[in-house]
């Protein structure tokens, strides 16, 4: 427990002194205080405006940080994982564990503080048509995909030596499989569909159950994801 | 009690290359362990099976009598390793990174600081303490590797190439440090192509060659087979007619010799004592009228032995094959015997590794 911490706090550290985590909060927090700017003052809507932000600013941006902050999880430390950590007393699974939750963490926290002031200055000063619990649903499937996005990071980051095909393939996987799911006739489960209908669901128009359904695929993708990636690790030769 | 015991390790990566060849390792507790052999014997496979970061195609591997996993921190807590050329994160300071090696290893913070200021004094890095490592030359890498190797102060110290990218004098003092750190229960293996620094410190000497263990036993050991039948001496005057004799000191064919300017190191086949052939090395200086700058038993001695071991076990590998291919066919002709007995090939006199 005790090398499990201290490499979850070494790998927090490492990722909030990460320029790319900087950039990152940059390149959400000034677009979404000039939407908010926007918003006021031409009377726009929240549920449209908040769509918008997410579809031209967090989800792109989000995808591209997310998948080389997780990439690099454990491809990226290559070098130094078998001389400097694990020849010592850590377990596979300890450092497995601390990476997955550090940086599934930090993604999750670096959305959450992000989002959370943009929805209350949308609720102060746009002309708020949302339901909350619409909003509510819509950002906790966004934080879903997500999350699948630095799931599929780590594991891929423990399947490829290097960083950047890692990096690239997450990309492509998340691009590609809107056209695919669309060809299987799972249009629903894109990504693509899923920011598509975000105004209607901050207006609280779609039906819970389907957003439900959402939730339940990429969660239980990003726990095939890890399962599959802890057992690849457990089993690699360093 | 045996610290380190394989038995029949064996390691093929991807069914492609064979690194590791039924090595059967023991390393007794309080042992200073050579483990010699040239570029890609098997050296740095041997010791990442010992600490659990990969894992054998087959045999065994025990380490303070239990079997070593991926998944056994606890063994691994009391080992520390230096690996060869090692990295370490970048970005941090000596001081920093021993606190983070504390910190996994479980240490309590005031522990951890007063052990890594001890440490870092003694690997002679306590001026560059707050350095990042970014900026470290190949020697302090090594010192630092030794440091964070020495954090939990461990039963069992493996060190790859402890010596690798050093200057004379950091040579000498980790080799030194290694000296102090020996004994007191403490059990160290040390893995090198540097013969006179096996020489120097190890109690226990291990020749390994394309993945086999071809020599294991003590140092004065390996020092008396050294030693047996090479004299060398250094002569100044008509050495041309020394030469022109050498071969009168003992029967044709049973004498082999080197000269290197006015040094020639000469070598008995025969049998007879060392102190018979170098009576007759000086009755013939005597005769020949040249004058005696030096004499020894042996000359590059360790090395010379190591490279004749080596030289052995490439000439008998048709052989080795051949008996183990018997071997073979026994164990099938004897295996419902042995199974019913409970008895091994090699309890029933039948050697899987026939001895080099």
């Amino acid at each position: 427990m005790q090398a499990f911490l201290a490499i979850l706090q070494y790998d927090f550290l490492q990722l909030t002194r990460s320029w790319i985590s900087r950039t990152w909060v940059l390149l959400l927090v000034a677009p979404a205080i000039f939407w908010v700017i926007v918003a006021e003052n031409g009377s726009e809507l929240a549920s449209e405006t908040m769509a918008f932000y997410v579809t031209t600013t967090l989800a792109p941006i989000s995808a591209f940080a997310v998948a080389i902050l997780a990439s690099s999880a454990i491809s990226g430390e290559a070098s130094i994982i078998s001389d400097s950590i694990l020849s010592r007393s850590v377990t596979r699974t300890e450092y497995v564990a601390a990476k997955i939750i550090s940086r599934i963490g930090f993604t999750l926290i670096v959305y959450t503080i992000v989002v959370i002031p943009f929805t209350y200055l949308m609720f102060r000063f746009a002309v708020d048509d949302t339901s909350f619990g619409g909003v509510a649903l819509g950002w906790l499937v966004l934080a879903s995909i997500l999350t699948f996005l630095a799931a599929l990071g780590i594991t891929m980051s423990i399947a490829m030596a290097n960083v950047l095909p890692a990096v690239l393939t997450v990309l492509l996987t998340i691009i590609l499989s809107g056209a695919v799911l669309q060809f299987l006739g799972l249009s629903w489960m894109s990504t693509t569909a899923v920011i598509d209908q975000l105004p209607q669901t901050f207006r609280g128009e779609t039906a819970v159950w389907e957003q439900i359904r959402v939730l339940t695929v990429f969660s239980s993708l990003s726990l095939i994801a890890l399962i599959t990636g802890t057992f690849v690790f457990r089993n690699k030769d360093l | 009690m045996y610290v380190v015991e394989t038995s029949d390790l064996t390691k093929i990566y991807e069914n492609r290359y064979i690194a590791l060849n039924a090595l059967n390792l023991r390393v007794e507790k309080g042992a200073v362990f050579g483990l010699v052999g040239p570029n890609g014997a098997g050296k740095s496979t041997t010791f990442r099976i010992l600490l659990g970061l990969q894992r054998p195609t087959a045999g065994s591997v025990s380490v303070f009598d239990d079997a070593m996993s991926p998944e056994r921190a606890d063994i691994r807590r009391r080992v520390g390793y230096l690996p060869t050329n090692p990295s370490f994160p970048r970005h941090m300071t000596p001081i920093t990174y021993l606190e983070f090696v504390g910190s996994i290893l479980g240490m309590d913070q005031k522990q951890a600081k007063i052990q890594l200021a001890r440490l870092l004094q003694a690997v002679d890095l306590a001026s560059a303490a707050a350095q990042r490592i970014h900026g470290f030359s190949t020697g302090m890498m090594t010192r630092l590797g030794i440091a964070a190797a020495l954090m939990g102060d461990p039963e069992l110290l493996i060190l790859d190439e402890p010596t690798s990218g050093l200057d004379p004098a950091g040579r000498k003092q980790t080799i030194e440090l290694i000296r102090e750190l020996s004994g007191r229960d403490r059990t160290i293996i040390i893995a090198t192509h540097i013969l006179s620094d096996v020489e120097r410190v190890c109690t226990d000497v291990g020749i390994i060659s394309q993945g086999r263990l071809i020599y294991a036993g003590p140092m004065a050991e390996m020092r008396r087979l050294a030693r047996q039948g090479t004299i060398s001496v250094e002569l100044e005057g008509n050495t041309g007619a020394f030469e022109q004799q050498i071969h009168s000191l003992d029967v044709i064919g049973s004498i082999r010799y080197e000269r290197l300017g006015s040094e020639f190191h000469i070598t008995f086949l025969g049998t007879e004592p060392l102190a018979e052939y170098a009576q007759r090395v000086l009755s013939l200086v005597d005769r020949t009228g040249v004058e005696l700058l030096y004499i020894t038993s042996g000359a590059d001695e360790i090395e010379e032995a190591f490279l004749q071991r080596l030289e052995d076990d490439r000439t008998r590998g048709f052989l080795r094959a051949a008996a183990w291919a018997a071997t073979q066919n026994l164990s099938n002709d004897f295996d419902p015997v042995n199974k019913r007995m409970g008895v091994k090939s090699s309890d029933a006199g039948i050697s899987r590794n026939p001895p080099v």
